[in-house]
């Protein structure tokens, strides 16, 4: 049983953000991440700001420059059925139809699943852990099986998002709308890492509502995959995952984005894949030399070494789906 | 639950009737939709979750976040004060000195107080509170206050016998003496093998967690009270709850008309349902206790985990000489059956055994009877150790079982009035394409490795008294059944309506099933130890009989002929010379005048000397990626022999859900203690605590059925269903990833997460 | 535990950095980076800031219901508790299992994760709006021949899940299917018997279409 607190539905985005000015509030996008922590106590509310009621905040659509706007509304069915996304951006379809469950993703919204706070168990649970202002990160010498294997440092939680992965190796922006007014980032520069902060996952600050998300045109002829693995058929988060993004001439890499999920605490940008990629044929070895390079530095806690393995199998699976359907480099003869 | 040997006691029932099994049955055996469907699709149908008494309060329960703990002092002030709190309950008020008695196939064990300020689980419960509201009682329980003193507390089987360990119960940590049996000669068996195998399996605890959780409905009238609660159970609930109250047998009512899933969880009383007594004769409202899911996850049953360390030694022939089956299990910090071993020793025909089960007592939430106990997990074992044998001299693994089938039950030589286990093997195997699909592998370059695996299940059921149901006719050709047994979706109402409609020749829409509330029904036998049909057909078919016979008499008196010379067919008394001319039933004028003909029917005794088993083999094939660990079921074929089929639909549906259920124990399910920290439970919600969904299902199920036509068992000729199914599912999964990947994960679940660990580990070896 | 560790803390450095400051040291060159407009007091509508109960209207099933309930009220609550519309169940009132499964706007969506307020001015269909009079829907009908069911329990949310799914996709794939039905948990396993109940009423639907 929720906790009392109030609940206004603001028509404009304005005054949504006015609302958000007193402190204890929270802003209810799908609500879906929102009712369970207040559900579980990881954090109270004294008021919900519903955003619900905004309409610019809804939708999918093309601009002119090339670029497609998603507001932060859309659904991640939406984002998951959009023919628009379908054909520019598989990999976002994917990953977003990779995400929860059908009911979930017809509520959650693409800006709330940015934001969405760690699955930890600890975090989630009864425990006064780092986090939430405790004096230990229960899963150092604790159930750390689904745990991060890069970028923790004192608190070890994994970004639960499968759409932001893809966001990121997108080059997506997030446009940003606060008291002090509008702002855009990268959402490769979206996310922080707990040495950064303990407290947040992100960059928003006090008061500030993610209002859409810009992805600017992928090169043509680009190719972009995400791959899940999960423990659980559906309804579940990545144990790993994989959002691919490359453009090839013949099997030879041009440009490519490599973010893996599940294994940090905020989408993995594994820049040594993408370098060991860049100008190479994509071929036994290279595939071998990008696993390596993918997992190079993960320094996995007492349960979770496993999480190494499976980033190097699923690193080496989804570019071997991709040399294999497409035709060797002419030069690869000579 | 221990139900390998047990015997209860057989009364004798003067008035059974030999009944022999239908030959040419016109309505058992049909696959038709329950009776009681429409209400369970229109959502019509009233859980004890649903029900809304006039002027009724909501409780909520305070429970201890320690796994070993003492209360130290309770403030309830503030959460007294609170809006719309009408009572508390806790340690300070007599009642909280209550003692729950334990159910009667747990014998002994230590008193389980209603509030023990000694807390020894997890979740054990500390206080109560009833509100206006559900959120009234919530916000009330978040203010009340309590000090703890933390004890170091024991979190696994391996330690509890060890010294220095935290001790649960002033006894010690040893639920009961080990259980130990031996047939034969052990070093005698090894000597004769010319192939010895030595391994050590692990199960892990399992949560029933039914989509209901547990609730409870309380309200007195007087000294009369009545609880609507999902049990299995009502007359051990009844019983229990009078037993603890104080209270004379006849003056407490349960209902069970709808159960949302017990598959062992709901046969007991359950402190909640004390709880909610206590509150409403506290308040003389009427009060509702649902648990939450975490609740549930917490203090509501589970399959306890289990060690077993096994050593087989077999001929090149193929015939098992020896085994030695050692099993540890714990029960949680309250008695209850965490044995697996003993099972082991009925299932192959093997001269030389050993079994020992110890059971001990950790700091976690009690284990309850859970579908097929101790039969799972033993199978876990075993049947990956037939495997075991079988590859090592080079056997085919069905081939193997089919040389081990017992003629007789191997460790009391009583024969089975039935036993197909050699005809399920060899036609699911047909149907499954065995042989074939066991030599097609894929190619060493794929990374995904295909193979099958199977695995063979028995389990004995008991029927027989004491039952008694009662069949009511009326004139106008429609009829009630009254009888105890619930039904938790296994279809026993459904069955037994059908049952009726067979002998009294009456459309199964003329008939109203009235059951489950000790109120208005019978003693019956709980449902439990998949027996309902067992038990409960025989009964119904005697009281239909019943009132046969007197309607026969009654017409025979009317239509001046002897009764052996009329029938009853379509509802109409059908003189055997002239079938042209049938009588309605409104037409006798006797039947008319009486208004009604009550049947009474018990079921007959068990048939003496003889054991009741149903069999099966179950085949599966996996598909495991060996990059990712991921493993995927692709098909599963099960091979029952239950005896008759008395639903093919509800039938299939109790294999299937069986099997499902072995899917989750097989790959994903698995209760996680924070261990070397706080003790408590990290995944105590659906999202962590994974069980299968839609997606990990295969589309390829299949059922098959060898009805033995068992004349012995009863009169029915039907053996039980509900819980055989789960048995074998996952052995057969495990034994079909050893195929695909050489890999013999001994540990359940076999995770992604273990399965790469694995793969990685023999990677690192070569 | 119920500390408030959310970032809505008054000494944030970052409120007090001036708008054109922040604007430079965060922003990231991106064109069209909309201007901020000045907030004030009298710009905003006002809006009742309590938890104490309000009133709410909601359509279910078409029929208004005029109600009030505290703004923390979960959909689930007022069908049940407000409205004794007990069909849609309760599992875990935390998204994880579906049972409370109804259709918002012809979507299937967990009422337990939906606020009442949420709901207002959308269109809510339970279990009870598919029965029409007596008759089941062909949903429910499909359900029932299959027996795709064993309690029961979990059933009016499956129902609701395949009748949102067949809302949406009238000839869904077995893939589909599968993918649809993968928000509700039956711990009888009946999925089988789902999966078989969900194509018998996408059959039934086109007859109905048809007739």
């Amino acid at each position: 049983m929720l906790p009392k607190f109030s609940h206004v539905r603001p028509s404009s985005l304005r005054q949504a953000v006015q609302q958000l000015a007193s402190s204890g509030s929270h802003v209810h996008a799908g609500g879906t991440d929102l009712l369970g922590c207040l559900r579980d106590g990881v954090f109270g509310a004294e008021k919900i700001v519903s955003i619900t009621g905004i309409g610019e905040l809804r939708g999918i659509n093309s601009r002119e420059d090339g670029a497609v706007r998603i507001g932060a509304l859309t659904t991640l069915s939406e984002v998951a059925t959009s023919p628009l996304i379908a054909q520019n951006y598989a990999l976002l379809a994917q990953a977003a139809a990779a995400a929860a469950s059908p009911q979930l993703r017809n509520q959650g919204t693409i800006g709330g699943n940015l934001c969405q706070r760690p699955r930890c168990w600890y975090f989630r649970g009864d425990f006064q852990c780092l986090r939430k202002g405790g004096d230990t990160c229960f899963a150092i010498n604790g159930e750390n099986e689904f745990h991060c294997v890069f970028g923790g440092s004192r608190c070890y939680i994994v970004h639960p998002s499968d759409t932001a992965p893809a966001l990121v190796a997108l080059d997506a922006r997030a446009h940003i709308r606060g008291p002090l007014g509008m702002r855009v980032v990268p959402l490769g520069s979206f996310f922080v890492l707990p040495a950064l902060d303990l407290a947040r996952e992100n960059v928003l600050r006090s008061g500030e509502i993610i209002t859409h998300i810009s992805l600017p045109p992928l090169a043509p002829g680009s190719i972009s995959s995400y791959r899940k693995v999960r423990a659980r058929g559906s309804w579940d988060f990545a144990l790993a995952g994989l959002a691919l993004a490359l453009k090839l001439t013949g099997r030879r890499v041009d440009w490519s984005r490599v973010v893996l999920s599940g294994v940090a605490p905020i989408p993995w940008r594994s820049s040594e894949t993408e370098k060991v990629l860049l100008g190479r044929d994509l071929n036994p070895r290279t595939l071998r030399e990008a696993a390596d390079a993918a997992t190079r530095g993960a320094e996995p806690l007492s349960q979770n070494g496993y999480k190494v393995e499976l980033v190097r199998g699923i690193v080496e699976e989804s570019l071997r789906a991709i040399m294999e359907s497409h035709p060797e480099t002419p030069s690869e003869r000579t | 639950m221990k139900q390998t040997e047990i015997s209860s006691e057989r009364n004798s029932s003067t008035d059974a009737q030999n009944l022999e099994p239908w030959t040419n049955p016109t309505v058992v055996g049909k696959p038709l939709p329950r009776v009681d469907g429409y209400e369970r699709v229109s959502g019509s149908a009233i859980y004890p979750a649903d029900l809304i008494l006039p002027d009724m309060l909501h409780a909520a329960i305070l429970r201890c976040p320690h796994p070993h703990a003492i209360v130290k002092n309770l403030n309830t002030e503030a959460a007294r004060k609170s809006p719309g709190v009408r009572a508390i309950v806790s340690s300070a008020d007599p009642e909280g000195k209550l003692v729950i008695p334990y159910p009667w196939w747990v014998p002994e064990g230590p008193p389980v107080l209603l509030f023990d300020q000694h807390c020894r689980y997890q979740g054990e419960e500390v206080a109560a509170l009833a509100a206006d509201t559900p959120y009234q009682a919530y916000d009330a329980l978040r203010l009340m206050k309590v000090e703890y003193e933390e004890l170091s507390h024991l979190l696994h089987a391996q330690d509890a016998l060890k010294p220095g360990q935290p001790l649960l119960h002033n006894t010690g940590n040893l639920v009961r003496r080990p259980d130990t049996y031996q047939r034969g000669d052990l070093a005698k068996g090894f000597g004769e093998a010319d192939v010895l195998v030595e391994e050590t399996y692990e199960t892990s605890c399992e949560i029933h967690a039914t989509v209901e959780t547990h609730v409870a409905v309380a309200r007195w009238e007087g000294e009369q009270l009545t609880v609507w609660v999902p049990t299995q159970a009502i007359y051990e609930e009844q019983k229990s709850l009078a037993a603890t109250l104080r209270l004379p047998v006849s003056s407490v009512r349960v209902i069970s008309q709808y159960v949302g899933g017990s598959f062992g969880c709901k046969a007991e009383l359950s402190k909640h349902t004390l709880i909610a007594a206590l509150l409403a004769r506290k308040t003389r409202r009427p009060v509702k206790l649902a648990l939450s899911r975490e609740e549930s996850f917490l203090c509501a049953g589970n399959r306890p985990p289990n060690v077993m360390c096994l050593k087989a030694g077999a001929k090149k022939d193929g015939s098992l000489t020896a085994l030695e089956f050692t099993n540890l299990g714990a029960v949680g910090a309250y008695a209850d059956w965490a044995d697996a071993a003993g099972w082991a020793a009925g299932s192959y025909a093997c001269p030389n055994i050993r079994t020992q089960d110890t059971e001990v007592y950790i700091n976690a939430g009690k284990a309850r009877a859970f579908r097929g106990p101790g039969a799972a997990q033993s199978a876990w074992a075993l049947e990956q150790m037939i495997d075991m044998l079988a590859d090592k001299i080079g056997m085919d693994p069905v081939e193997f079982r089919l040389k081990n089938v017992p003629a007789t039950h191997p460790r009391t030589g009583e024969p089975y009035t039935s036993i197909e286990l050699r005809e399920c093997l060899l036609k699911g195997a047909e149907a499954f394409g065995w042989t074939k699909a066991r030599v097609a592998r894929a190619s060493s370059s794929d990374p995904v490795k295909r193979g099958v695996g199977v695995a063979s299940c028995r389990w004995i059921t008991e029927g027989g008294p004491p039952t008694t149901v009662i069949v009511t006719l009326f004139p106008d050709g429609s009829a009630t059944l009254n009888m105890a047994a619930a039904d938790q979706g296994t279809g026993t109402k459904t069955i037994m309506a059908m049952v009726v409609a067979e002998e009294l020749g009456i459309p199964l829409q003329k008939i109203h099933v009235e059951h489950a509330d000790t109120g208005t029904t019978q003693y019956g036998k709980s449902g439990g130890g998949s027996h309902s049909v067992m038990v409960y057909a025989p009964a119904v078919r005697a009281a239909a009989a019943d009132v046969k016979r007197q309607l026969l008499e009654i017409a025979a008196g009317e239509l001046k002929r002897p009764a052996i010379e009329l029938s009853l067919k379509d509802g109409k008394i059908v003189p055997v010379r002239e079938p042209g001319q049938p009588k309605n039933l409104s037409e006798l004028k006797d039947l008319t005048r009486r208004e009604q003909i009550a049947g009474i029917g018990h079921p007959p005794p068990e048939p003496k000397g003889r054991l009741i088993a149903s069999f099966g083999a179950q085949f599966a094939e996996v598909e495991v990626n060996v990059h990712t660990g991921e493993i995927r079921v692709i098909r599963l074929l099960a091979c029952h022999d239950s005896g008759r089929v008395m639903n093919p639909l509800t039938h299939e549906s109790q294999i299937f859900g069986g099997m499902v259920m072995g899917i989750g124990f097989a790959l994903t399910e698995q209760r996680v203690l924070d261990d070397h920290q706080t003790g408590r439970m990290v995944n105590a919600n659906w999202h962590d605590y994974k069980i299968p969904t839609a997606k990990d299902v295969p589309f390829d199920q299949l059922c098959l059925t060898i009805d033995p036509k068992d004349a012995e068992c009863n009169s029915a000729g039907a053996k039980g269903v509900g819980e055989i199914g789960t048995v074998p599912t996952a052995p057969a999964i495990a034994n079909a990833v050893y195929h695909a990947t050489g890999i013999r994960v001994t540990q359940a679940p076999i995770s992604p997460m273990q399965m790469l660990a694995l793969l990685a580990a023999r990677r690192e070896a070569r | 535990m119920n500390e408030d560790h959310d970032l809505k803390r008054t000494d944030d450095p970052c409120s007090r950095v001036s708008r054109r400051g922040f604007l430079e040291s965060v922003g990231v060159g991106m064109t069209g980076i909309a201007v901020a407009s000045n907030l004030s007091a009298q710009d905003a509508e006002e809006l009742t800031e309590d938890a104490e109960p309000k009133k709410l209207s909601l359509v279910i099933n078409g029929r208004k219901h005029m109600l009030i309930v505290e703004p923390r009220t979960n959909l689930l609550y007022v069908l049940r508790e407000k409205l004794g519309m007990t069909g849609t169940k309760p599992g875990c009132e935390r998204g994880e299992c579906g049972a409370c499964t109804v259709l918002i706007d012809d979507k299937s969506r967990y009422s337990c994760l939906t606020l009442a307020f949420e709901a207002d001015g959308h269109d809510v269909t339970t279990i009870e709006g598919l029965v029409h009079g007596e008759k089941l829907g062909v949903v429910q009908q499909a359900f029932l021949e299959k027996d795709a069911f064993q309690c029961g329990y979990c059933t009016p949310g499956q129902i609701m899940a395949a009748e949102g799914l067949l809302r949406s996709n009238h000839d869904p794939s077995d893939e589909e299917i599968r993918e649809g039905m993968s928000g509700n948990l039956c711990r009888c396993g009946a999925y089988q018997h789902i999966f078989k109940a969900v194509r018998r009423a996408a059959e039934l639907k086109k007859e109905e279409g048809s007739a």
